[in-house]
């Protein structure tokens, strides 16, 4: 088997010590709870878990915003939670697992859209006609070569997410962590970041951990994992994880309106799959059922 | 009853720069008693200009807001007393706490309405009851909860006030559903029982659409539609159109229809759903 892009093992957390961050439940001490997990390259996994169950902390953590308290992290198969590690290894580490955050204005620095795509590889120390081909490609990925040259203030909050989605980009990741991306957006904002991060890592190949408490977004994913209480509780398809409704109420969570319709309609007596995910899918099985029902009437 | 009310409303921020711009277009909307209104509208549609009008905070370029008809911004209108009768927790309300106690937090509020001691002290017990916090915080420092509790010792704060209209931008924003649900279900608790003015800002139309009685839908300044749930969500093309959405089960009916199974589309939560397709079988299949 191919080298998974990131290993964790029995990974551990407590902020004791660190910076209490915002929005951490509690003062329960470790806020991760020996995690364990691989993240295939090239896949598309999606994280959920209620406020306070250590989401953003396990993100943090795979960028090297965080240090673990105890347990091991592999970017690559490199352990980059040896103490040998380098300032240029970390930086390394910065720029192969880029990070998208929930607010977009906290996330734009320049004043023209594509100054602010070059922050990154400019930073990085690439070289000027380089950072024109990185930011002309990164714009036309996120869909926003039109406005290179407006100033981000004036953009939806769909497009300025795509912006930093470009910023990010021009860095050439292998793996980018959307920190509950959508979370400000209005519907068409969540559906042109849904649709870029979709485009990029069907096209580009570039990894994504998705962070969200929208579990429609959850849908689109390869994988899904429910982390609760520090601790991964269900780790599966997105089909395998939203058939266990009850399940995911006990850990704060929800399923897709659809996949509820389909469990309510089993409890009557129906006949109906229970891992239903999109209305597509219910419409062509419910419809068939009502005729086929019809017919035996 | 039409409780407030924009009539003809332009607002322009900067006017007479080149930064010049209108956030309000002439739009004419009254919100109902005893109902709660949700408004909904594509990001810089104006909904935040216009919450801000309702209680003063910003004045009409051109029109006039009335509540209860009388025009809010009349000449030697008493702008605090506004304000107590018009509540409006903003986006974010947790970054606004700042005393030191959760009980005095909320007491801000009351204090300034000059109430007395003991009806401060009722008021709190009621808002702690209705964001779901427990007796036990008051003591405690807003600053050592976690970002949920601060948001309901913000919104708490609000409720406190007793307002005879309640404005919420986003109060649900970031949270976790089961944090969503237990928020807004409080809020409509408060609602119903207060029968109050209540005017909720989402973009969730999942949300929207099992805790709003009616709907506003704004569009570029305008109003774009107004009407129950049933009514703005059975126009699915519309919204998608003006950038918004309809919640999933709503699309599932559309999708039911256009295979031709003879379903209503004007269904918006899974419980009417599942009622709409037993109707449909001549109820539960149990043998």
């Amino acid at each position: 088997m191919a080298q998974p892009l990131i290993s964790v093992r029995d990974l551990t957390f407590s902020y004791a010590g660190e910076d209490r961050q915002e929005g951490v439940e509690g003062d329960a001490p470790a806020v991760l709870k020996g995690i364990s997990l691989d993240v295939e390259k090239g896949s598309f996994v999606c994280i959920l878990g209620r406020n306070g169950s250590g989401k953003s902390t396990l993100a943090k953590l795979l960028n090297m915003i965080l240090t673990p308290t105890s347990g091991k992290i592999f970017i690559k198969g490199k352990d980059v939670t040896d103490p040998a590690m380098t300032e240029d290894d970390m930086f390394e580490v910065r720029r192969s697992i880029g990070m998208v955050f929930q607010n977009p204005d906290n996330q734009l620095v320049a004043t023209i859209v594509e100054e602010d795509v070059a922050f990154g590889p400019e930073n990085l120390g690439v070289p000027p006609e380089e950072i024109r081909k990185r930011v002309d490609g990164a714009l036309a990925a996120v869909g926003m070569t039109e406005y290179a040259r407006h100033s981000p203030h004036q953009l939806s909050g769909g497009q300025k997410q795509r912006v930093a989605i470009a910023g990010i980009i021009a860095m050439l990741p292998d793996c980018i962590i959307f920190d509950e991306s959508t979370a400000m957006l209005d519907p068409q904002g969540r559906r042109e970041v849904m649709n870029t991060i979709q485009a990029l890592n069907r096209e580009k190949g570039i990894t994504v951990l998705h962070i969200t408490h929208n579990m429609d977004e959850a849908t689109l994913a390869d994988r899904v994992l429910v982390i609760d209480g520090g601790e991964l509780v269900l780790d599966g398809t997105p089909r395998q994880v939203f058939s266990s409704v009850r399940r995911l109420r006990t850990v704060g969570l929800d399923v897709p309106q659809v996949t509820e319709l389909f469990s309510l309609l089993r409890e009557e007596g129906f006949d109906l799959p229970g891992d239903v995910l999109s209305e597509e899918e219910g419409a062509d099985l419910l419809s068939r059922y009502l005729k086929e029902n019809e017919k035996s009437q | 009853m039409k409780k407030i009310e924009l009539d003809g409303v332009t607002y322009r921020y900067s006017p007479g720069t080149p930064f010049c711009k209108t956030a309000l277009d002439g739009i004419s909307v009254a919100f109902e008693e005893n109902k709660i209104t949700g408004l909904i509208g594509h990001t810089g549609c104006g909904k935040s200009t216009l919450v801000q009008l309702l209680n003063g905070l910003l004045t009409p370029t051109a029109g006039t807001v009335f509540l209860d008809g009388e025009d809010v911004n009349r000449k030697g209108n008493d702008m605090r007393k506004l304000r107590f009768r018009v509540g409006l927790v903003f986006q974010y309300p947790e970054y606004q706490l700042f005393e030191e106690t959760v009980a005095e937090d909320i007491a801000y509020g009351p204090k300034n309405m000059g109430l007395d001691k003991e009806e401060i002290e009722r008021r709190i017990e009621m808002a702690l009851h209705f964001v779901g916090l427990d007796g036990s915080l008051k003591k405690v420092s807003p600053f050592d909860l976690s970002g949920g509790q601060k948001r309901r010792v913000a919104i708490a704060g609000i409720l406190a006030m007793d307002p005879e209209v309640l404005i919420l931008d986003e109060p649900a924003a970031g949270l976790d559903p089961s944090g969503r649900e237990e928020i807004l279900g409080g809020i409509r608790a408060y609602q119903r029982e207060k029968k109050n003015t209540v005017i909720l800002v989402s973009h969730s139309m999942e949300d929207m659409a099992r805790y709003a009685d009616d709907l506003v839908v704004m569009r570029e300044g305008k109003l774009e539609m107004q009407g129950s749930c049933a009514e703005v969500f059975a126009q699915a093309e519309r919204l998608t159109a003006v950038g918004l959405d309809v919640p999933q089960i709503t699309r599932l009916m559309g999708a039911l229809k256009r295979r031709g199974v003879p379903v209503r589309t004007d269904i918006f939560t899974v419980e009417q759903a599942k009622e709409e397709i037993l109707r449909l079988t001549g109820g539960p299949r149990h043998a």
